[in-house]
């Protein structure tokens, strides 16, 4: 299979290929097994996983599965029925699995406790687990936060370079106003840090400071 | 009633707590104090084994926010709000810098619900109850992402005051990778203005203004991948210190979490910057796309903010080579 058919079944997945070329796609999709091979692997977990919760993916792609079709010229030609049939049981399979899979996301995804849920009391203070760096390349390894299925994002390789801090701080101060309540705080602290002066390693506050 | 199903009826009611508890109505409880409650306080931040110590002053009084944050641990770095004017001033650096958004303070806006759409990315637990040294007893609830693209959140919240004394930020794994708690924390409704007043002497500091110019009706850029979630909330141009032209400035958000990307056009004689920096829980990623400098910051983790940033395309450009995609998806 050529990286042009590739970007062209890419494109078909997203909606962006013109009809001419989705009806040569489809074309070639009755007889190449091996492009409806890559249509399942490369389609079925990303096009669900990216979906924004709102349309299950599958569906969207067996739309376009059926608008291509509507639009091609009628040709009569009884012959070609069982391959078509053939075709089309596939992408239905196809979006039927991912209905499937897509559900199962939804479904894990959505498991929360109600308001009735037995609480986890809590009777003495906790452990404390260490604060960690931000990790740049962290693993999908799904810890005590994660029991349901998740999407690993790409990792950020390059260089670390980045900017200067100066930039970085009015970047910061432009962005403070948009992050969330939960975290503004947070910014807020990180921009009006003192590098050289935080205690490396200090987990209990200084010593009060003068009235 | 025979005598044993009212025994077994009076041991189930025995062994039920007093009032069931949900993590979101905590939130909820948590909400209303932070958007309402007056108060100085101190807390400590612990980040990547550093531990810094800030005072912070917060006044909410008819409608308006005012909140002074100070390091007490160096050069004494403050950081005011008035609404919707913040200033950084950094004395060691001889610097302040004046962000003010005209009409923009809802965008300090509260926490949002954590139903529909965002119960697809974040999910709500309610822990159980903790007693903690400083505090006596709190409501523990946590947040926790659903996929690698953002943080989670464990937040102590006292059971008085509905105020987070403590909380732990993790990364996707689990890992705690930032705590704030509260060392002291006292409310007081008659906080005077001149306490939001900057300790430091602000005759030596250079100014630098930059602030958001215009609404963006039809941005000129677009990001064509963004993580699940994420939806353009803000476009506009901003105008930022150092920078003689102003850069397009597109807000994206899941609800919670939010990632600024900046686009700057290139600068004589200045080479592009590229890769990742960090300040506290946010995180920078910089790149060059079409010969402008691309610049996504937020509070989420780095490769969120390459994903979203590389993705950035010039309005009427194609988003990438389908080859590319194709790649992405594989990936």
């Amino acid at each position: 299979m050529t990286d042009r058919i590739k970007e062209q079944l890419s494109a078909f997945l997203d909606g962006e290929l013109p009809d001419p070329e989705s009806a040569l796609l489809l074309k070639r999709l009755e007889r190449d097994d091996e492009l409806r091979g890559a249509l399942s692997r490369y389609s079925l977990i990303g096009a669900v996983l990216r979906s924004d919760g709102d349309v299950p993916a599958a569906r969207q792609v067996a739309a376009r599965v059926s608008a291509a079709i509507a639009r091609e010229p009628f040709r009569g030609v009884q012959a070609q029925l069982p391959r078509r049939v053939a075709v089309l049981r596939s992408l239905g399979g196809l979006a039927v699995a991912a209905g499937v899979a897509f559900a199962a996301v939804m479904l894990v995804r959505g498991v929360n406790p109600g308001p009735g849920a037995a609480p986890e009391v809590v009777l003495a203070q906790a452990p404390v687990p260490p604060v960690q760096p931000v990790a740049d390349d962290a693993d999908a390894d799904s810890g005590e936060a994660l029991a349901v299925p998740y999407v690993t994002p790409p990792a950020a390789d390059g260089p670390a370079a980045g900017l200067p801090q100066a930039e970085l701080a009015n970047f910061l101060v432009a962005h403070y106003g948009y992050a969330s309540p939960l975290v503004r705080r947070s910014v807020g602290a990180g921009l009006i840090s003192d590098d050289e002066a935080a205690i490396e390693g200090a987990l209990e506050p200084a010593s009060q400071p003068d009235p | 009633m025979s005598p044993r199903p009212a025994i077994a009826f009076a041991l189930s009611l025995a062994a039920m707590p007093a009032c069931a508890e949900s993590g979101q109505e905590w939130l909820a409880r948590m909400t209303a104090a932070l958007n309402n409650a007056s108060y100085v306080g101190e807390f400590i931040s612990e980040s990547a084994g550093r531990t810094e110590r800030l005072a912070i002053t917060h006044r909410v009084r008819d409608g308006v926010v005012s909140e002074r944050l100070v390091s007490l641990t160096g050069h004494g770095r403050e950081l005011v709000r008035e609404n919707d004017e913040v200033v950084v001033y950094l004395p060691d650096q001889k610097l302040a810098i004046i962000e003010r958004r005209a009409g923009r303070s809802d965008l300090m806006g509260s926490l949002p619900q954590f139903e529909g759409r965002m119960a697809s990315w974040y999910k709500v637990d309610w822990v159980g109850r903790e007693t903690l040294e400083t505090f006596g007893p709190t409501a523990v609830v946590a947040v926790r992402p659903l996929d690698g693209y953002r943080f989670g959140y464990r937040l102590w919240i006292d059971l008085d005051t509905h105020m987070p004394v403590r909380s732990d930020l993790s990364d996707g794994s689990g890992r705690v990778i930032e705590r704030l708690r509260f060392t002291r924390l006292r409310f007081d409704d008659n906080i005077p203005d001149s306490a939001f007043e900057p300790s430091l002497d602000r005759s030596k500091l250079r100014w630098v203004r930059q602030s958001p110019q215009t609404d963006d009706e039809a941005p000129a850029w677009k990001a064509a991948q963004v993580p699940p979630g994420f939806r353009l909330s803000v476009s506009g141009m901003q105008a930022l210190a150092g920078n003689g032209a102003p850069a397009s400035h597109l807000v994206y958000s899941d609800g919670l979490a939010t990632v600024s990307v900046f686009i700057q056009p290139p600068v004589a004689g200045k080479p592009p910057a590229q890769g990742t920096s960090r300040s506290g829980v946010a995180s920078a990623y910089t790149t060059v796309i079409a010969g402008h400098q691309v610049t996504a910051v937020g509070e989420v983790p780095p490769r969120t903010l390459k994903y979203i940033a590389s993705g950035l395309r010039p309005v009427g450009v194609p988003p990438e080579t389908p080859a590319a995609a194709a790649a992405n998806r594989r990936n």
